[in-house]
């Protein structure tokens, strides 16, 4: 019995031994939180589509259809990839960050093998949860923005989340942080470098060719990452920061002396929770800055996973209203007439005392102002007074050549984090061929304040033609003239769109400038895509 | 599996080992108290499964089993004149799994795809009825008892892990549940006997997918349908 049994038991035996067998294994997670170490690998693929399911999807929805027509037919297949990394916040500490690698797949040449990278810094954002990676989110417009110009088009592209974002568990963004975020940038541009060989799209690498762009808040943080890039001896083929806060001590001037750009609520809670964080000196208590009505959570109100129109409904942020609409009487002692001066300059634009003239955003910055506001009248004239004595050299009142920088660095603590990270700081200019884009009546980032400044600052300091600047508003001519016509029929299929829906011409025209900073985009993306296929 | 605790399982097992390993008293009219079974094991599945259920899943994303064929082994203990008790396994056989659902995925194909494959050691111990008296050519009988399976060697295939995302580690917990069987034993001459089985069994489990730590989930119920056709030999 005993004998016979044995081939079952073998068997048996066998089969017993071999559940002992191997499991296929998942990506590795990193030991290391040494920024830029890529932190799961190979990364998660949240999508792939190739072309033509690529092309179907954007043309399904009327915003995906336009987005065709600037972008154009979609040549490659994209596949995204979910990337996390290690970084460092504001104040050096270490955080888990995240974005986007999308890689161009297919069978045509320009779609895989050696492919050039697109280091993309996405503009600001209120929503928490955002992940630029994930293109199955209808939100998500930024990253079908340039999955499609750039993706599609034979790009890899690499595109942060920010710190303060998604996985990372900094309690704050660092907003406007040239330091962070161009750190950031290079943190995760290592991580995906580092990424591409393992993930399922390894047929397409890096080719060494280097582009950085980004848009609005962005633009500022590609321009920042561009200067630290060229600092450490790293080539970049080119660059294209867009609608960018470039000049941000000039750009602050102009606010505090009434130039309140559309956002201004959202951007401030985020820019001085950023520098607090960062310098600890923006204010002692945040009822310093802020006023009674707002100050209760402002320094973790942004970014929220909270819609902001919700935030503005339950009365936590004003929606336009930055400042207070009383005119605050400012006494410089034993200086009467700068003292009639800066109570002019904070009185509201367009009123009879306001000395700057007025010009088509006026109403809009007038808007700037109200009761209940967000900013307190104290701080706003602290800022003024240290704005007076040590004006910024593109200062209309007081302009100097080339527009530099404060003589000295600001004693007003914000004015001297805006000085900080103004990218006129330190002289630099760009030593790789740069177009500056953007829109010259963008009323949320101020073109001739921002764009306008670098233009001016970095004229003397860089060989001819490195520097090219688009206002794609402007009258059509030269080689991106059909994006500027393109532009401009935009605005007016807007226009004529808000009209036939039964809006006065009035408020039509309003809603069409208060879309303008976004209405922009695409065309300054199309426009950095043509700029970058001639290097 | 809510009716049947594994410690039940482990007093099911334990019999039965017992019945194996231990000589029974001689039987007084001589008839052979062992039987050895060898034959073919194929598997009929009637998967049910929830929808995949995590970050980055299309709705109505499923799975199915393909059916299987496998070596049948199976030892039988006779305890009375009406009465066996068996344990019968299937050789762990590849089994494959096909994602079901969406033509695709993004533009991954998925619906039909073989998205991971696994084996499974599923043991089964059956008690059986035998109907009419022992010298009969033709026996009917029916049985119940409790099926154990486990799954090990899981693997995401290379279309597995494009639809998923990545490198996948599946995990996919043991099943025990009840099982029943109805068959014919036909003896062909002396001691050898062919038999013919159709089995029934309920095998539940969950499955949990982590691709670069984004986790999938979905409870599977696999409603396998067995049958058998073997030869035996008592001894």
């Amino acid at each position: 019995m005993f004998k016979l049994l044995t081939p079952l038991s073998v068997a048996l035996g066998a089969a017993l031994l071999c559940a002992c067998g191997s499991s296929s294994q998942t990506s590795a997670v990193s030991p290391s939180t040494a920024h830029g170490t890529l932190a799961v690998n190979p990364p998660f693929r949240i999508a792939s589509l190739n072309a033509a399911t690529f092309q179907a999807e954007l043309g399904a929805t009327s915003t995906g259809a336009q987005l065709l027509k600037i972008a154009g037919t979609p040549a490659c297949g994209v596949d995204f990839y979910y990337v996390k990394f290690w970084t460092v916040g504001g104040a050096g500490e270490a955080t888990e960050s995240s974005g986007a690698l999308m890689v161009p797949t297919g069978a045509v040449p320009t779609c895989s093998g050696p492919r050039p990278i697109v280091l993309y810094a996405h503009g600001t954002n209120t929503d928490k949860t955002l992940n630029i990676a994930d293109i199955t989110i209808a939100s998500n417009t930024e990253g079908v923005l340039i999955a499609a110009m750039f993706a599609a088009q034979g790009y890899i592209v690499v595109a942060p989340n920010y710190a303060g974002y998604d996985i990372s568990t900094l309690g704050y963004h660092p907003f406007l942080n040239a330091e962070q975020q161009s750190g950031e940038m290079i943190d995760i541009l290592a991580a995906a470098r580092t990424a591409l060989p393992k993930t399922l799209s390894a047929a397409t690498s890096d080719s060494g060719k280097l582009f950085i762009t980004g848009y609005s808040e962005g633009g500022h943080v590609a321009m920042a990452t561009q200067r630290a890039l060229e600092a450490s001896g790293a080539v970049i083929t080119g660059a294209a920061p867009m609608s960018g806060p470039y000049a941000l001590e000039a750009f602050g001037d102009a606010i505090f002396f009434g130039s309140v750009n559309l956002g201004s609520t959202v951007f401030s809670p985020l820019l001085s929770t950023s520098y607090q964080k960062t310098y600890g000196n923006i204010y002692a208590t945040p009822g310093d800055l802020y006023s009674a009505t707002y100050v209760s959570g402002i320094e973790t109100l942004l970014p929220s996973a909270t819609p902001l129109n919700t935030l503005f409904a339950n009365g936590l942020l004003p929606q336009t209203a930055e400042f207070d609409s009383t005119t605050p009487i400012v006494t410089v002692p034993n200086d009467p007439a700068l003292s009639l001066q800066l109570t002019a300059l904070l009185s509201v634009p367009g009123s009879p005392n306001y000395p700057i003239p007025s010009t088509p955003l006026t109403p809009l910055f007038a808007a700037g102002f109200g009761s209940p506001y967000l900013i307190n009248n104290s701080y706003r004239v602290s800022y003024a007074l240290d704005a007076a004595s040590n004006p910024d050299g593109a200062n209309p009142l007081a302009p100097r050549a080339g527009a530099p920088l404060a003589a000295t660095p600001p004693t007003q603590p914000l004015r001297l984090a805006f000085y900080k990270n103004d990218l006129r700081n330190g002289g630099w200019a760009p030593n790789s061929p740069t177009l500056l884009c953007g829109g010259l009546a963008d009323p949320t980032v101020l073109f001739p304040v921002n764009t306008g400044i670098m233009k001016t600052f970095w004229s003397p300091l860089v060989q001819a033609g490195l520097i090219t600047v688009l206002d794609v508003n402007d009258t059509p001519a030269g080689p991106f003239a059909a994006l500027q016509t393109g532009f401009r029929t935009s605005l007016a299929m807007q226009l004529t769109a808000y009209e036939a829906g039964g809006l006065s011409p009035a408020a039509a025209q309003q809603l069409v400038l208060e879309g303008y900073h976004g209405s922009v985009a695409p065309f300054c993306t199309a426009a950095a895509r043509a700029f970058f296929s001639q290097l | 599996m809510t009716t049947f605790s594994v410690r039940t399982l482990s007093a099911v097992l334990a019999t039965a080992a017992m019945s194996l390993c231990c000589s029974a008293p001689a039987l007084a009219d001589d008839v052979p108290s062992n039987s050895a079974r060898i034959g073919l094991y194929s598997v009929f599945f009637h998967v049910k499964a929830d929808d995949l259920s995590g970050p980055y899943v299309p709705p109505g994303a499923n799975i199915d089993a393909q059916n299987v064929n496998t070596l049948y082994l199976g030892y039988v203990r006779r305890l009375s004149s009406h009465f066996d008790v068996e344990l019968a396994i299937g050789y762990p056989p590849l089994q494959k799994t096909e994602g079901k659902g969406p033509a695709a995925l993004g533009s991954v194909p998925y619906n039909g795809q073989v998205i991971a494959t696994a084996r499974w050691l599923a043991p089964t111990v059956l008690f059986e009825y035998k109907f009419f008296d022992e010298n009969s050519k033709l026996r009917p009988y029916i049985g119940a008892g409790v099926n154990y399976t486990a799954f090990y060697d899981r693997n995401s295939t290379a279309q597995g892990n494009a639809v998923s995302g990545g490198p996948t580690k599946l995990s996919l917990t043991s099943s025990v549940g009840p099982a029943g069987t109805a068959g014919l034993a036909y003896n062909l001459r002396g001691h050898w006997n062919l038999y013919a089985s159709y089995s029934i069994s309920q095998v539940k489990t969950k499955l949990n997918a982590d691709t670069a730590g984004v986790i999938r989930t979905t409870h599977i119920s696999f409603g396998p349908q067995v049958f058998i056709a073997s030869v035996g030999y008592s001894f």
